[in-house]
Parts: C-alpha cells; sequence; structure tokens
C-alpha cells in the first residue's frame, strides 16, 4: 500500500522511458493520466492500466501500477473480466483508434451496452503509426499519404462519439493531446464515474500525419454543461466538427454486473480451474 | 508560520508548478532524445532540466512555512494550455539540433518573464509585485544567457531536419 496522497504525478510514472516519436501527442495522454492520478490519490496498487496493440498501448509500460499489454483490440475485453472479478480495483483501458474501432470494434460496442464500471481512453490520431502508416476507421476520407490508399480511403470515417453513443455508453468526452491538463481533469471524471466512461482525444501522429499539428487551431471547449438527453446527443455527435472537446454526454445508469450478482468463492474457482488442469493439462500456479 | 499572504501564495503556487512543469517536460524530452539517438539535444535538455530543478528549489525556498492553496494541475490559471515556460511536444522533432534545442529553450524562459512580468504589473499586493518582478528578471537573465549561446552555434543547414529514412515506406 503506497501513501498516495503524498504523490505528485511525477511519481506514478515508471522507470521506463517512452519510446514514441518526439512530439507525438501519446505523451500528453500519458501526463494527463498521472496527472488524474495525482489528484485522485490514486493507490498505484489497486490500479490496472490495460491495453491493445499499437504505440498508445504501450502505455500501460510507462505508468507505475499494475499493467497489462494485451493482444491487438482486444484492451477492453481484458480490463472488463478483471473489473467483473476484482471490483474493487480501478481499471483504465487504453488503446489506438484502429485497435479500438477496428481490430477491436466488436468488444468496444459491446463494453458500451454492457457499462462495467472502468475508464476507456481512446487515442485517436486517425492512422496505424505503428506499422509505419496505414488508414484507420477514423482517417479522413481523402487522406492520401499512404501508397496503399493512394487516393485516401475512399470511406468515411467512424465518428467514435456517435458510435458509443449509439452502443448505449454512458459517459462520452473528448479531449485534445494540446490541452494535457483538461484531458486530466476529464480522465479524472471519468474514473470517478460509476459506469463506463469513454474518452475520445485526439492525439496527434507527428510523423505520419503531421498536418494534425492544426488541430491546435480548430479545437474548442464546450462552453455548455454535458448533454443527459440522447436524442439531443445524437444530433450532436452526428452534425459536429468533432473537436468540441470537454464532457459531452453524461447520464446514470446501472453498470454492469448488477450488486445481485456475487463474486465467485475461492472454492468455487478453485473447481473452475480444476475443470480446466483435467480438460487441458495446464496446471494452475 | 509566516503570516499568509493571500496574492503572493497564489503566486508562488503558480511559479512552483511553473517551474516543476517546467523541468518535468525537459527531463521528458532529454529521455526521448536519449532514446532517439540525439545525444546533443538530449544533454541539452538533461542541463536544462537540471536547472529547472535549482530554480524549482529556490521558489520552494520562499515558501518556507507559508501554507500554499493546494490545486489540480487544471485548476491553476495561464494564458495557454500549459504553464508557459513548459515546452510544447509538437515543436520536436528526433532530429532537431542543438541549435534547435536552445532556441526552443530561449523561447520557454520569454514566456515564463512575460509571464512573471504581467503578474507583477497587475499585482496589487506590493510583496507580490516585487517577488514577481524579481522572477521576470531573472528569467531574462536565463534569456540573455541562452542568446548567448546560440551565437557561438554554426547556423542550422537547411537540411537539418530532412529525413534519411523517409518514415513513409512502400508497402
Amino acid at each position: 500500500m503506497t501513501d498516495s496522497a503524498k504523490l505528485k504525478a511525477r511519481d506514478y510514472k515508471s522507470a521506463v522511458k517512452p519510446i514514441w516519436c518526439p512530439g507525438c501527442g501519446h505523451f500528453s495522454v500519458f501526463n494527463a493520466i498521472t496527472k488524474a492520478m495525482a489528484a485522485l490519490a490514486i493507490d498505484k496498487d489497486d490500479t490496472v492500466m490495460v491495453s491493445g496493440i499499437g504505440c498508445s498501448s504501450r502505455l500501460p509500460a510507462y505508468v507505475d501500477s499494475y499493467g497489462f499489454h494485451g493482444v491487438h483490440g482486444r484492451g477492453l475485453a481484458v480490463g472488463q473480466g478483471l473489473k467483473v472479478a476484482r471490483p474493487d480495483l480501478t481499471v483504465l483501458v487504453m488503446g489506438g483508434d484502429g485497435d479500438g474501432f477496428s481490430i477491436g470494434g466488436n468488444h468496444f460496442i459491446h463494453a458500451c451496452r454492457r457499462n462495467v464500471n472502468l475508464t476507456y481512453i481512446a487515442m485517436d490520431n486517425e492512422v496505424y503509426g505503428m506499422t509505419k502508416g496505414q488508414a484507420s476507421p477514423t482517417t479522413p476520407i481523402d487522406w492520401d499519404h499512404s501508397t496503399l490508399t493512394p487516393h485516401g480511403p475512399g470511406v468515411r470515417p467512424f465518428k467514435p462519439a456517435a458510435l458509443a453513443l449509439a452502443a448505449g455508453a454512458p459517459w462520452i468526452a473528448r479531449a485534445y493531446s494540446g490541452n494535457p491538463n483538461q484531458m486530466a481533469q476529464l480522465i479524472a471524471a471519468a474514473v470517478e464515474f460509476p459506469g463506463f466512461s469513454f474518452l475520445h482525444v485526439m492525439s496527434q501522429c507527428i510523423t505520419f500525419c503531421p498536418e494534425q499539428t492544426d488541430w491546435k487551431k480548430i479545437v474548442h471547449e464546450r462552453a455548455e454543461p454535458a448533454l443527459s438527453d440522447a436524442d439531443q446527443a445524437a444530433k450532436l455527435f452526428l452534425h459536429e466538427d468533432g473537436f468540441e472537446t470537454g464532457l459531452l454526454y453524461s447520464e446514470q445508469r446501472a453498470s454492469w454486473p448488477p450488486a445481485a450478482v456475487e463474486t465467485p468463492s475461492d472454492g468455487a474457482m478453485d473447481a473452475l480451474a480444476a475443470s480446466f488442469r483435467v480438460s487441458t493439462g495446464v496446471t494452475r500456479q | 508560520m509566516k503570516n499568509t499572504n493571500v496574492e503572493l501564495a497564489q503566486f508562488l503556487a503558480h511559479s512552483i508548478e511553473l517551474e516543476s512543469e517546467a523541468r518535468d517536460r525537459y527531463q521528458e524530452l532529454a529521455d526521448s532524445m536519449a532514446q532517439h539517438n540525439n545525444p546533443q539535444a538530449a544533454q541539452f535538455f538533461r542541463r536544462m532540466a537540471e536547472e529547472g530543478n535549482q530554480h524549482l528549489a529556490e521558489v520552494a525556498l520562499l515558501t518556507e512555512g507559508m501554507t500554499l492553496p493546494v490545486l489540480n494541475a487544471w485548476e491553476f490559471s495561464w494564458p495557454g494550455a500549459e504553464p508557459p515556460e513548459t515546452t510544447s511536444y509538437e515543436a520536436l522533432h528526433y532530429r532537431m539540433s542543438l541549435r534547435d534545442a536552445m532556441g526552443l529553450a530561449l523561447e520557454n524562459e520569454r514566456a515564463a518573464e512575460g509571464y512573471y512580468r504581467q503578474f507583477a504589473d497587475s499585482s496589487e499586493d506590493p510583496e507580490t509585485a516585487r517577488t514577481a518582478e524579481g522572477f521576470a528578471e531573472e528569467e531574462l537573465s536565463h534569456a540573455a544567457e541562452l542568446q548567448r549561446m546560440l551565437q557561438s552555434l554554426p547556423k542550422n543547414s537547411a537540411h537539418s531536419r530532412e529525413e534519411d529514412d523517409d518514415p513513409h515506406m512502400p508497402e
């Protein structure tokens, strides 16, 4: 148990140094996460960062907490399983736009509707950076920087907030890597929200999409309180420019699993493990 | 316990955040440049982090015995999204030259000077104004030192950031 009340943001950073490209927006997300952890005096020993695969999914290694660098697109599957098994833990799941909306798209929509009490941070740079710059589900229709899509992907990008709302996410916010302090505030609010909180972060890829440095000219903070009416939120998410930051939508709804579902006893877990031993021969340590 | 001057306490809380953010960012940039095999920029940023640490210690000394407001990162009031001496991530490039790195640091020192000067000019409390003016002068001296160092460096080649290894590989 750490004395979290005295920890500063830098105390939540591990000894592993990020290898992201200098100028990458993910540094900002990393700093915002540690600032939020310090503000909430989160206990490192009771916190788990879970990710999929991609540049952004390296983040758990850089935070001084428990972490699980998972399978591509499956960060949410692992994170939900963990939270259901150990509801006492604070679980943050993170990944990129390809990981979350393409390979993990199915997990994303079902996580939205299932509403397990965890925070999902999608670090969206509209490109597959780790594999050197291919179009992702959020790449603009005419982005022609990749030789795989020389005339642009030719299909309309997902609107992650609209997708999340339609799938039932009760808490939707957007942040921008150029404003890490606002992002830290949103992450703190997301962690405190008693349900599935989805934070869509516009996190620039300086290497493959240098034009994203122009985002700072067009992002704008939401001036009004978050919407709580899904109809109004649907209109907003379908027609907005996608650059409004802040808490956009929030509604209270019971998270899953309901309190009446009992956590399996140790005996039940041992019996389950024994059944696996019979079928697979794998011994549980 | 000193008799707490509320405006001074608010100012010093901001100064500590400004200096610690600047130091932490320089440290991060140094680590990042080291990861990307740019030892010159890494060494310079590490030196700036060490100097930042000293400035932070000096400011902290002034606050001994004072009760400062405890603020979350987003509760501070800055002219921009981050404290004025904090290097913007997007100004970076893995092949940045020492001159580029110094240029960024010079911009930071000037921004910090401007912030402190503005605070001094607008403060109604003489002690706060005097302290802020002192900090502005210190930042000005850092900027002058960096300016001198910059003048002793050769100019960047027009191709200093040109990629030998274009990130857009043919798929």
